[in-house]
């Protein structure tokens, strides 16, 4: 899934769209009911980290039934990858208009409720399509669960904006980044149990068996729903007692804005897609990979296949930490795109233990999201930062899509090695990118890769001159 | 059927058991002689003859001899139990041999067999390839690649899975061990990474060498996809019997007086993978010959994507180093000094 949470971790200290709340007089209330008290505010942060985790968990269900799906349903590879296909392709435009529907059409609360509800309903049609052995029910079913998946994001972290603010806010999109970690991981490493389970109950596995576990799955998302009409009840009541506003995601996207985009900004869009389809179609393959070339039995490979997720929770806050005080993005990113090529390599060319390929893996997927998409904000000015992200999720998605499909197709004709090429190949072409980055920026007076106490003390000038 | 090595223009003969030979010679001319009436008889060994015997540096053969079937009722792909009686090879009735350019079918079926057939396919080849469908094998001019298939057999039992039974026969060093070599390269037979070959044993020297190569995989369709892939198990080679292998084959009774044998089982399909029955048919390929087994590389394609995108950046990095730095050294980097 895109990393909307872990830019918006970097982003600093979010000060849009929250204003302080008011005591209202003379009205004693528990600490826990009144929305000004901590402890309220953290029973609404469970709910918050709650809310995304239902389509976390459910948007790699088929990694992780990988090789029941395929029976099941009779089906090829590549037909297989069309279930990702169908979830990134709502979202190439849908990234576009996603605040402005929070921010203008529905309101926040409603927005959430109603994205929640596209999530729910997408993977019970999923499941069904599976119960009723119709592959394009299924695919569907997808569609359905990724025009509420990537938008529901969003207005997880615009409640987080809402409710939280200066450090704590650091804090709340690192929890909320670490439970969507902690329930992508969840799915790869039980969804493999449940369904041996239901074919227990079911007497023999096939399609039933899996449309069964799938609405399984769903309860997961039914969670998320209660979730988010819980979070609308509370944000409301505490409007009406602080007399606050409702959030807003503050995003204003101007297609126009498109054209003055620098080249250093399509040089970072060649590095998150190069990237991206390097990661999400192999977790999404993985399984396979592993119980064939390593003769992995199928637990220890969805184990194997979740470590990136898994490393991905407490690593991105560490070195998120770490970026935030170093600065040098440009060679930040360098050193993660070099890290994940390398593993990459290990597991194409060698039969050394995928343990060792897959945490190099998860820490340079952890590193490169923290390091690469601030740089977004150091490139263009705050007005256009709407369109810049919502164009760079959009093309990340638009190449989820289609390299999803290729992978599938090589796979099925030409086996793993060469598909390991294939994704090779890619983090080349975002290392390449990267690599005209470093000079392009170094010609131009090297703003990206400032180290940031030299970051630091241009702002302090920068303010003081504007005073 | 003879397959004759490299330097022989070789004609292929087809007795009624089905027997395989491998042959090094080392002159251009070369002429089997059979004496018909003792080779009918199955009663002495001597009746087929390759003049002159000089000239043979090494051969052995390769017997199909039975096919065996088991109920897996706990898909559990463990062949010891419930064996049903096997098919002997020897016992089926062939069809005539189809001869077409290079290569050579046959299809046999048993007496109790209601419908379906079990073919063989040899191919010779007079230089380098591979095969055109999967598993693509490497093969060399000294070796020819034969292809086993079951289609259209009923099973026995709605969980059958079957069983082959190969022999080794003759040559210097006989074929006793089978050594698995993983690969990395799965490009000519996606999803397997291991190469079999039932070798002799160590200190035979290479010109003396036969093996017999092939991938653990069996297809359950005769244009397999991905999905169609199946593991098949080999059992360790046992001594046998030479005179069991030559009650098997009539030509091994014919050619060899007293065979060193080895016998093994190759058992198709594991624990959790479909039967038998979801589709009925079965292939698996095989490569025979004489030498050492060829060993597979990659292919152009792998090698230059490779070295173009790991090159590319490379030389980005180095044209960088070379023009962009220096000439920045010079200029500073213009960054506002407050005047106080």
């Amino acid at each position: 899934m895109a990393d909307y949470e872990e830019r918006r971790s970097l982003l600093g200290d979010g000060d849009e769209g929250s204003s302080a709340g008011r005591r209202t007089a003379g009205r004693p209330m528990w600490a826990i009911c009144d929305p000004s008290h901590l402890l309220h505010r953290v029973v609404v942060l469970l709910f918050m980290c709650f809310l995304g985790f239902g389509s976390y968990f459910c948007y790699d269900n088929p990694a992780a039934l990988q090789t029941q799906v395929i029976q099941d349903l009779n089906l090829n590879t590549a037909k297989f990858m069309q279930l990702y296909a169908w979830y990134s392709w709502p979202n190439v435009v849908l990234c576009f208009f996603g605040g402005f529907l929070l921010d203008r059409v529905f309101g926040i609360r409603l927005g959430t409720i109603i994205f929640s509800l596209f999530v729910c309903v997408g993977q019970v049609i999923f499941a069904a399509g599976a119960l009723v052995n119709h592959f394009w029910l299924m695919e569907a079913g997808r569609f359905v669960f990724g025009i509420g998946g990537e938008s529901l994001a969003v207005a997880q972290n615009t409640y987080a904006v809402n409710w939280f603010k200066g450090k704590e806010l650091n804090l709340v999109f690192g929890l909320q980044l670490s439970m969507a970690r902690v329930g992508s991981t969840v799915n790869m490493n039980i969804m493999g149990w449940v369904y041996s389970k239901v074919v227990d109950l079911v007497g023999s596995p096939g399609h039933t068996a899996l449309g069964a576990s799938l609405l399984i799955a769903a309860v997961t998302c039914l969670f998320s729903l209660i979730c988010a009409l819980v979070l609308a009840f509370l944000d409301k009541r505490a409007e009406k007692i602080l007399h606050k506003e409702e959030g807003k995601t503050g995003e204003v996207v101007k297609l126009t804005d498109v054209k003055d985009f620098p080249i250093t900004l399509w040089l970072i869009f060649i590095i998150c897609v190069g990237y991206y389809v390097a990661i999400f179609p192999f977790i999404g393959l993985g399984q396979v990979f592993f119980i064939e070339k390593f003769n992995f039995s199928p637990a220890e490979a969805r184990a194997v296949n979740s470590i990136v997720y898994i490393i991905s929770a407490p690593a991105s806050p560490v070195l998120g930490l770490m970026v935030d005080k170093t600065g040098r993005n440009v060679v930040w990113v360098i050193i993660a795109v070099v890290f994940t090529l390398a593993a990459h390599m290990m597991l194409a060319f060698t039969f050394w233990n995928p343990w060792i390929a897959m945490s190099l893996l998860g820490v340079s997927y952890s590193l490169l999201a923290c390091a690469l998409w601030p740089m977004v904000a150091f490139v263009v000015p705050e007005h256009q930062l709407g369109t810049a992200y919502g164009f760079m999720q959009s093309i990340q998605n638009l190449g989820l899509a289609l390299i999803a499909m290729a992978a599938g197709s090589i796979l099925d004709n030409r086996g793993y090695l060469v598909l390991e090429v294939f994704f090779c190949t890619c983090i080349c072409i975002a290392l390449m990118a990267v690599v005209l980055l470093y000079f392009v920026d170094y010609l131009r007076g090297g703003d990206l890769n400032r180290s940031a106490a030299a970051r630091a003390k241009l702002q302090k000038e920068a303010t003081s001159a504007a005073e | 059927m003879a397959a004759a090595g490299k330097k022989c223009s070789g004609v292929l003969f087809l007795f009624l058991l089905f027997s395989l030979f491998s042959l090094s010679q080392s002159l251009l001319s070369d002429s089997r002689k059979v004496n018909w009436s003792q080779f009918v008889e199955r009663n002495h060994s001597g009746s087929l003859k390759v003049e002159p015997e000089s000239s043979i540096l090494y051969s052995s053969a390769l017997v199909f001899s039975r096919l065996l079937e088991y109920d897996d009722v706990n898909d559990t792909a463990d062949p010891i139990s419930d064996l049903f009686p096997p098919y002997e090879l020897q016992d089926f009735i062939w069809s005539r041999f189809n001869l077409s350019g290079p290569s050579a079918l046959l299809c046999g079926a048993a007496a109790n067999f209601t419908n379906g057939s079990l073919c063989l396919q040899l191919s010779a080849f007079e230089s380098e390839g591979r095969g055109q469908s999967w598993p693509r094998l490497l093969h060399t001019a000294n070796s020819s690649q034969v292809r086993v298939w079951l289609d259209g057999v009923l099973p026995r039992a709605s969980r059958s899975r079957f069983l082959l039974e190969l022999k080794a026969v003759g040559g210097v060093y006989p074929l006793s061990r089978v050594e698995v070599h993983r690969s990395i390269d799965d490009e000519f037979t996606p999803s397997i990474f291991q190469v079999s070959q039932w070798v002799p044993t160590e200190n035979a020297s290479s010109a003396d060498l036969g093996f017999v190569q092939w991938k653990p995989v069996a297809y359950r369709q005769s244009n397999p996809a991905l999905e169609d892939a199946t593991p098949c198990r080999h059992s360790d080679p046992r001594p046998q019997s030479g005179e069991a292998a030559a009650a098997a084959s009539g030509l091994i009774r014919a050619f060899y007086a007293e065979p060193e044998t080895f016998g093994m089982n190759v058992s198709f399909g594991l624990a959790g993978e479909p039967f038998y029955n979801s589709t009925k048919f079965l292939s698996w390929t095989l490569l025979v010959g004489s030498g050492s087994p060829p060993v597979d590389s990659f292919s152009p394609l792998v090698v230059s994507v490779m070295a173009v995108g790991l090159g590319t950046p490379m030389i980005l990095l180095l044209l960088g180093g070379v023009f962009v730095l220096p000439a920045e050294e010079g200029a500073a980097s213009a960054t506002y000094e407050p005047i106080n």
